[in-house]
């Protein structure tokens, strides 16, 4: 056994340590490796080999087997991937009525996106993929310190003064006293063979093992306090109480102003909203031009344009076409001819169902303007009033377009400037076809 | 652990070299003739699409070749010496790509009236015909306006110039790296390895952008509606994974015939492998991107390439991508074991190398007849063997250009500085 430095040693002789292993130190990462391989062919199986640096061939040399972390990580990464589809599944794919057995705050809820389907791979792979990750770096890394017994906060190999070399120059091997093979006297042998510059014991100094009396307090303060907050979840939970929930995030939610229909104590009649003062009219609502604002010439729908009040021309044929497409297209469809996208939905769906006027049959083309207009304005039938969201002008365009429509389905030949008939494709050229 | 010995491998294959590219320049002449025989049949469309896809297979293996090469140099890489002489040599293969890349290019310039090759490359490349893109006021052409707007880069004058610089650079890049790697087999001079290491990178930039816009103008202008952003990543992630297959399957071919015994060591095998695997996953990630963005986004002129390839002519081919190009090889190569045992490497480098070339028929066949009707365009026993041919054609002029030239000198860069840290490399 070599000589120990004298100002390496532990103070052995006031106390006494029970012997927890055996290390010896190496100048060389070749001598380390040699002496891994002769303690190993000697049927060692608990002890170590530490370096500053890592070394080819000391994971043979220790005897290393492959680890079984790639396994816990890939079961940890599966049960994201199965979790991930779970959740996605659950929160959203399942029938709320299938559930009726579970409490309501634990069932899906069935959340249209985008007209995707509830449940549907492409959408579900990023949170697989992300849950798969997470839950497979998480596995590794708690897999990683339990194969590793860490965290571990004392071990007795520092009790050696020499050891600190160890992460500098020096290289060691550790020989655990819980090896079935270790013995105190043939293991020193053994080590004291290696060619090491120093082989020394491993002696852990019994130290008090109670817990320190401050640490317990405080332990026992930050359980309590940790308490105080699920407590008062619980009574909230468990409590009725007749006051509004606490309402941490206001958002303007609260004003000091009256909102519609709600009752005021300022004014006598007790609304809040108030009338208009009797015989008078606001500004801009004074619509006394019954042509214009009702389609209203004497006492019959009137058959003209309010010409005083817009012109017929380009311009609101285009704007009638775009309002037309914005408002009535999805019933009466793009060409008038009620067969729309909500018809169609509706036919499909079955049940009753008022389907939209064909603006082209007879009764609708001989309609006087003013009719047309009144309808836009007040509905008939299902068709909701559309006074309120379209402006008078903006109805009279449509009209106007209305019309344009119900003439392009019964043009003539006739109705093509004869400059014109030549750029025609002969399939639109009923006459010419004949003629061939 | 004591660097292998290699003073008794064979590190030159010149004694095989003369019969071996001989022999497959003959074998990839009689495939492309038979193929040429073939096409009386199968139509002159079909000819020519089998043989882009062909091109395209045999070209991404080149570039994977190449990216090797720049991204050994551009990281200082230690492990891959011993195996980057071969990289080098496969990318001695772009000039005759270049001339087999002539007969598409001469069939889109000339647009030739005869053999049904003027309407086969109006129905491949919509681009190239006026009539499609310009229309002649009938209703039968009212001309495309998507197209004229594409018009300035979907040209083709612009076309060929392109052509010519995409040759250009990747001619430029692999005669420099092989050729300072052989001077420093002579010279032993380690400022080559650091002028090397120099260029790598504006190589890696010009190979990145050369790479996606070949990916947008051969396959993605097949479909000029179309677009996606990430196309020219996708083409070179398969690029890549099929060339680290290619490499997984010579080094063994190499030490079958008793070369670079010793040399080439299972560490070596391993690295590729983990090469391989994360492409694998790469390839996936980027497919699933470009996948799920333009099905979530729901825009029909993106959306209209994938129904093609949902319809039940392609769907299957689709499914064989996604289980047969991800899901098996990730499976069969997640392992550390496969990968360390060369038979199992092989054997799934195999097996993607022909997933690749599915992805490339994948990228290239399925289309909406442009005869008029918009049934989707089938796909038979005759498309499959006139597709075998043209890439066996192909690929053998391509591999006999390589074998000939890697005759030239040794297997290994024999005097480059970090050859004995390749060689002692260990996998921890």
């Amino acid at each position: 056994m070599a000589t120990i430095p004298a100002e390496a040693t532990e103070p052995a002789g006031t106390r006494e340590g029970i012997l927890r292993g055996m290390l010896v130190e190496f100048d060389t990462p070749g001598q380390l490796i040699a002496a891994a391989n002769r303690v190993r062919e000697a049927g060692y199986k608990r002890f170590d080999a530490h370096s500053p640096f890592p070394i080819h061939g000391i994971d043979e040399a220790v005897g290393i087997r492959m680890t079984i972390l790639p396994w816990i990580v890939m079961a940890g990464g599966m049960f994201g991937l199965l979790n991930g589809l779970f959740l996605q599944w659950y929160t959203n794919a399942v029938d709320a009525e299938s559930l009726s057995l579970i409490p309501t705050f634990l069932q899906g809820y069935n959340y249209l996106v985008s007209g995707k389907p509830y449940f549907s791979l492409p959408a579900n792979i990023p949170v697989i993929f992300e849950l798969t990750i997470l839950l497979s770096a998480i596995a590794a890394v708690i897999g990683m310190l339990v194969l590793n017994n860490l965290p571990l906060f004392y071990n007795p190999v520092f009790n050696v003064a020499r050891f600190r070399k160890v992460t500098d120059d020096k290289f060691f091997l550790v020989v655990d006293a819980r090896d079935s093979k270790f013995d105190a006297r043939a293991t020193d042998e053994l080590l004291s063979g290696l060619g090491g510059t120093a082989v020394e014991p491993i002696l852990e100094y019994p130290s008090p093992s109670a817990l320190p009396r401050p640490f317990l307090t405080l332990g026992v303060i930050v359980t309590l306090v940790a308490l105080i907050p699920p407590a008062l979840i619980w009574k909230a939970w468990v409590s009725k109480s007749s006051k509004p929930r606490i309402h941490i995030i206001q958002d303007m939610d609260n004003q000091a102003k009256f909102k519609d229909q709600r009752a005021s104590v300022l004014f006598a009649d007790g609304r809040s909203m108030r009338p208009p003062v009797p015989g008078t009219v606001a500004r801009g609502d004074l619509q006394h031009d019954d042509h214009f604002f009702r389609g209203i010439v004497g006492e019959a729908w009137s058959t003209t344009f309010p010409l005083h009040k817009l012109p017929v021309d380009d311009a609101l044929l285009d704007r009638g076409q775009q309002r037309f497409g914005v408002y009535c297209a999805p019933c009466h469809g793009l060409t008038g001819d009620g067969q729309g996208l909500v018809n169609q939905r509706a036919i499909e769906l079955g049940g009753a169902w008022v389907p939209p006027a064909n603006l082209h049959e007879a009764q609708y083309r001989e309609r006087a303007l003013g009719h047309l207009f009144n309808t836009i304005s007040n509905g008939i039938r299902s068709m909701p009033q559309y006074g309120d969201a379209i402006p008078p002008a903006d109805r009279w365009a449509i009209v106007a377009y209305v019309r344009a429509l119900q003439r392009s389905q019964f043009a003539t030949i006739d109705d093509v400037p004869a400059a014109e008939r030549a750029q025609m494709p002969s399939a639109a050229r009923p006459a010419e076809a004949t003629e061939e | 652990m004591k660097a292998p010995d290699i003073s008794a491998d064979r590190l030159h294959i010149r004694d095989l070299a003369p019969g071996l590219s001989n022999l497959l320049w003959l074998g990839g002449l009689v495939a492309l003739v038979a193929g040429l025989l073939l096409a009386t049949a199968s139509g002159t469309e079909t000819f020519l699409r089998a043989y882009l896809t062909g091109f395209m297979f045999t070209l991404s293996l080149a570039l994977g070749a190449l990216f090797f090469v720049l991204l050994q140099h551009a990281t200082r890489a230690g492990w891959s010496v011993v195996v980057r002489r071969i990289a080098e040599y496969f990318t001695c293969g772009f000039g005759i790509l270049a001339v087999l890349s002539l007969p598409i290019i001469i069939a889109m310039v000339l647009q030739p009236d005869i053999l049904g090759i003027r309407a086969a490359i109006h129905d491949i490349f919509p681009w190239t015909s006026e009539l499609i893109v310009w229309g002649d006021n009938t209703a039968a052409h009212p001309g495309d306006e998507i197209l004229q707007g594409k018009s300035g880069f979907l040209s083709t004058p612009f076309f060929v110039l392109r052509m010519v610089a995409y040759f250009g650079i990747w001619l430029w890049l692999s005669h420099f790296f092989l050729s300072r790697s052989l001077q420093q087999d002579q010279s032993g001079d380690p400022q080559l390895s650091l002028q090397m290491q120099t260029r790598s990178y504006p190589g890696m930039i010009l190979f990145a952008l050369s790479l996606s816009f070949v990916a947008i103008d051969l396959l993605m202008s097949l479909d000029p509606h179309w677009f996606s952003t990430i196309f020219g990543v996708y083409y070179f992630g398969g690029s890549a994974l099929g060339f680290f297959s290619l490499l997984a399957v010579t080094m063994f071919w190499l030490q079958s015939n008793g070369r670079m015994s010793q040399a080439i060591t299972v560490e070596h095998y391993h690295d590729v492998g983990k090469l391989a695997f994360a492409f694998i996953v790469f390839w996936a990630y980027i497919a699933f991107s470009q996948y799920m963005l333009i099905w979530y986004g729901n825009l029909p002129e993106e959306t209209a390439w994938l129904t093609v390839r949902q319809s039940p002519t392609w769907a299957p081919v689709s499914l064989l991508l996604l289980f047969g190009h991800f899901v098996i090889p990730f499976l069969a190569l997640i392992s550390r074991v496969p990968k360390r045992g060369r038979y199992g490497l092989v054997a799934a480098a195999l097996w993607i190398l022909v997933m690749h070339l599915c992805d490339m028929i994948w990228l290239v066949f399925p289309h909406v007849n442009h005869g008029g009707d918009h049934a989707i365009a089938s796909f038979g026993v005759l498309d499959v063997i006139q597709i075998v041919l043209c890439t066996l054609g192909i690929l053998g002029l391509y591999l006999g250009r390589v074998v000939r030239a890697s005759a030239q000198g040794s297997l290994l860069p024999e005097r480059d500085p970090r050859l004995p840290e390749s060689l002692a490399f260990h996998n921890f």
